[in-house]
């Protein structure tokens, strides 16, 4: 209901009575007439300092609300509508069946994605599987090949694990340059749950695996019938079949009733209405695994089964979605942010101010868990027209640190003479060194958003040349 | 919002304790790399055993799990489930359909070019294109002869976005065939999958590899090629060995792992052990790329607006309001009960109506004093609400 007050007094015909019934009943406001004056006084908008948010009984307070029998599965706040899972066409392959709508990190707090805001990727649409007819085989070099029910693979002992699942090709479209003006598009192939499920190492100790058995096939019952290959290695370690999101069942658009989850690694691999895992001798090159998700370096050569997201992080806040335009000059304001690793746990964070050249340590803040969304946080003091790069780098407790964007490119030992001799003749490149930039997957290298004297916000690259 | 002063005063104690905490960090061994020493797992990154009944931060029931270490393969379980059962032999052939890299699996069958090109014809080509150059977001399935578009797969845009990339499509590509025919059979044709036959399949790829300009058995793939399963095993991929690490054989998990130990391999750094990372002066420049052009096909279109959302009143929203169900889920626990005239009740109402239905409708809209909530407490329109006066009066 929108300023029906406003309404109320372009009526003057009205008699004083009439007015403070109408805009008591209109606004909500208690009809008891010694509140009257104040509602009156703030809904004539002239020299009042009063909050009217404060002044007047708003109208949630002073009627009935909704019954519990209304939406027994609840819903957001019918004012959060613009917190939603964003699409573009330059992402859509075929009507947006095989395609991907992200998670808009600038509205996450925390570490949890809300199940209807995580990421949403697929290679022949959302399926909906019928969990009476779910089946899971499991098959090939084991000593005994078996078929599970929904109910059967829930009866095995559950862990419960957060984690993120990440799509490689986040920050995909920008090795050459920035390309979206929005953390959303910038960094969204992601999001964070905490999932229940079992891990497969326990249900292998059902079928016996034969010690040739070197690769699993995990295969989906979707349209595209997804597959993916996963070394041995993951199956014995924390690879789980999950069925759990958030402390409820799957999101048919994360996999219902459930799917595969390799913690840390592509979240193509996490296959989704998981059919089928078998086991082999040898990997079976599967469309996602040779076609896709495979990364061309310069010399012609691409790296076939990339497994773990490498160490990342962006800033939050601010970013083109939430920028600092409201703010005053000296204003206290939390500078936010995201550090997550598929090879660890983030051990630290630093903030620079000038898009990498200095940087300062940051503070990790809340649970820090392995293969994890981690916050980060830097209080800053804000002066009014200031210019600022604002760029994070995280590292993790491999080691690991987050690349410059020259350094992903052209290697780590990078130097401006290098490239300014590569500029003007580019065979003067050592295609043998960083990933160039054709490789569209697993892209790491520090992202900086630059404040403007206006306290707007836009997605930039700090380049060497 | 906090005021002005509050936040001054605040700074100095943040700033104080932010520089205490960093400096208490820099005297002791840095926690950003201190598992630098610790097991790394196949993919490069820390391998957590379950050790103690823990593994990682996560407690685990030691019932279920004891210490493991996966490169012993000791995967750390204890005890078996026996859930589900053994798959029936006719089960395993619906689902055990793959065909891997070295053609394991392929089903016996064969196809010809031209076939193939007329199935692509009428169900391929709305969405890949003429003879599979793709558009409208559908994947390219050619480019061109195979062999010499394998070329361009050094093609770096490294300074000019216009310069010619390289091309990723099945000829020139793609390391196995095995993988074209397993996708079409299961995954083609986008809105109808798993209709082909495998002769059918055959015959699409047969078109494939004639499309690519690619050679089996040392002959270029004419128009009257035939496919069949013995072929499929001596078609030529240019492609076959452009992939690092090698999978393949009795060392390729071996291979894997080695690759994955080295960041060099994949463009990521890894800090020496005990390195600080550089926090000054680092990369001294005035270079700054902005988004040029760029894409801002958002969809929704951006907002962070916390208001309501737009009205859609087109046809397509137009749901049709349940009025008895309106009036049985908010008013027939008064109006249903005696507390309150029934529906239908004319005697009932007679007093309420003498002083108008305008007025009705008014009390019920704003509710009163006498116990009526503003539109029974339901949350809907105006004109809803007036619907369900209206049912109440009808006598």
């Amino acid at each position: 209901m929108k300023n029906n007050v406003v309404n109320t007094n372009s009526n003057t015909t009205m008699s004083r009575r009439d007015f403070f019934k109408k805009t008591g009943a209109v606004s909500a406001a208690a009809a008891a007439s010694v509140i009257a004056p104040s509602v009156a006084n703030a809904s004539g908008g002239g020299t009042s300092a009063d909050d009217q948010a404060i002044m007047h009984h708003p109208k949630w307070g002073q009627s009935w609300g909704d019954p519990v029998t209304k939406n027994v599965y609840g819903v957001p706040s019918k004012y959060e509508h613009n917190n939603v899972r964003r699409y573009t066409k330059l992402l859509a392959s075929g009507n947006y069946r095989a395609s991907i709508a992200l998670t808009p990190i600038h509205e996450s707090d925390g570490i949890i994605t809300p199940n209807g805001l995580f990421f949403s990727r697929s290679h022949g649409g959302t399926a909906h599987v019928d969990p009476s007819e779910f089946r899971l085989m499991i098959n090939g070099l084991v000593e005994k090949p078996i078929v599970l029910t929904l109910a059967q693979l829930k009866r095995y002992p559950r862990v419960t694990r957060t984690h993120f699942i990440e799509c490689p090709a986040n920050g995909g479209q920008e090795w050459r340059r920035p390309q979206y003006n929005s953390v959303q598009f910038a960094k969204g192939f992601m999001a964070c749950a905490e999932w229940t499920g079992v891990y497969i190492k326990t249900i292998l100790e059902d079928l016996g695996l034969k010690p040739e058995a070197k690769w699993m096939l995990a295969e989906g019952s979707d349209n595209s019938e997804m597959g993916r290959t996963v070394p041995i290695d993951k199956v014995l370690d924390d690879a789980m079949i999950v069925w759990g999101q958030n402390g409820e069942a799957l999101r048919p658009e994360q996999g219902y009733p459930a799917r595969l989850l390799l913690p840390g690694w592509e979240g193509n691999l996490c296959v989704k209405w998981l059919k089928r895992l078998e086991f082999g001798d040898e990997p079976w090159y599967a469309k996602e695994e040779t076609s896709k998700y495979t990364a061309l370096q310069p010399t012609g050569k691409a790296v076939q089964h990339f497994y773990a997201n490498e160490v990342n992080s962006t800033v939050t806040t601010p970013s083109p979605e939430k920028p600092w335009t409201d703010l005053e000059d000296g204003d206290m304001v939390e500078i936010e942010g995201l550090a997550w690793s598929g090879m660890g746990t983030i051990t630290r964070v630093d903030l620079s101010f000038d898009g990498g050249n200095n940087y300062e340590q940051a503070n990790i803040k809340g649970l820090v868990l392995p293969k994890c969304w981690t916050r980060w946080s830097y209080m800053h003091k804000y002066k009014k027209g200031e210019k600022l790069l604002l760029t994070s780098r995280a590292m993790d407790d491999a080691g690991f640190i987050q690349p410059t964007v020259d350094q992903e490119v052209f290697g780590g030992d990078v130097t401006k003479e290098y490239l300014e001799a590569a500029q003007k003749d580019s065979s003067k490149i050592d295609k043998t060194k960083g990933m160039g930039v054709e490789s569209v997957y697993h892209r790491n290298a520090v992202e900086t958003w630059e404040v403007n004297e206006k306290g707007e916000v836009n997605h930039v690259q700090v380049r060497t040349i | 919002m906090f005021k002005l002063e509050q936040f001054n005063k605040l700074t100095a104690s943040i700033v104080t304790v932010v520089a205490l905490a960093s400096f208490g960090q820099a005297g002791e061994t840095p926690a950003y790399n201190g598992l630098w020493d610790a097991k790394k797992d196949i993919s490069g990154g820390v391998y957590y055993p379950i050790k103690n009944g823990q593994t990682g931060p996560y407690k685990v029931n030691t019932q279920v799990y004891k210490d493991s270490d996966v490169s012993k393969g000791n995967s750390g379980i204890k005890g078996v489930y026996n859930n589900g059962r053994v798959p029936t032999a006719n089960e395993l052939k619906a689902w055990d359909k793959d065909i891997d890299g070295k053609n394991r699996g392929m089903p016996d069958g064969y196809g010809y070019v031209d076939e193939g090109e007329a199935l692509y014809e009428n169900q391929c080509k709305s969405c890949h294109g003429d003879f599979g150059s793709g558009g409208g977001g559908y994947p390219a399935l050619s480019a061109g002869k195979a062999k010499d578009m394998k070329r361009t797969l050094t093609n770096n845009r490294w300074f000019k976005p216009t310069a010619e990339g390289p091309s990723r499509v099945f000829g020139s590509y793609w390391p196995v065939a095995s993988t074209m025919f397993w996708y079409i059979r299961d995954a083609m044709p986008h809105t109808k999958s798993k209709t082909l036959t495998d002769d059918e399949t055959y015959s699409l790829t047969a078109y494939m590899l004639y499309i690519n300009g690619m050679k089996v058995d040392g002959e270029i793939v004419t128009e009257t090629f035939k496919l069949d399963k013995e072929k499929f095993n001596k078609i030529e991929m240019p492609n076959r060995h452009g992939f690092i690490p090698n999978i393949d054989g009795k060392d390729g998990l071996e291979n894997v792992r080695t690759f994955f130990q080295n960041p060099d391999n994949y463009g990521a750094i890894r800090l020496a052990k005990g390195e600080e990372p550089c926090m000054k002066n680092c990369q001294e420049t005035d270079n700054i790329l902005r988004v040029d052009g760029g894409i801002t096909d958002f969809n929704p279109p951006m907002s962070v607006a916390r208001d309501l959302p737009p009205k859609k009143d087109d046809g397509m929203h137009k749901v049709s309001f349940d009025i008895k169900g309106a009036y049985e889920s908010h008013c027939a626990m008064c109006h249903g009960t005696g507390v309150a005239p029934a529906a239908g009740d004319k005697a009932g109402w007679a007093p309420f109506m003498e002083k108008g239905l305008s007025k009705v409708y008014k009390n019920g809209l704003e509710g009163t004093n006498m116990g009526m909530p503003a539109k029974g407490g339901a949350s809907i329109s105006d004109a809803e609400f007036k619907k369900v006066v209206d049912y109440m009066l009808k006598f």
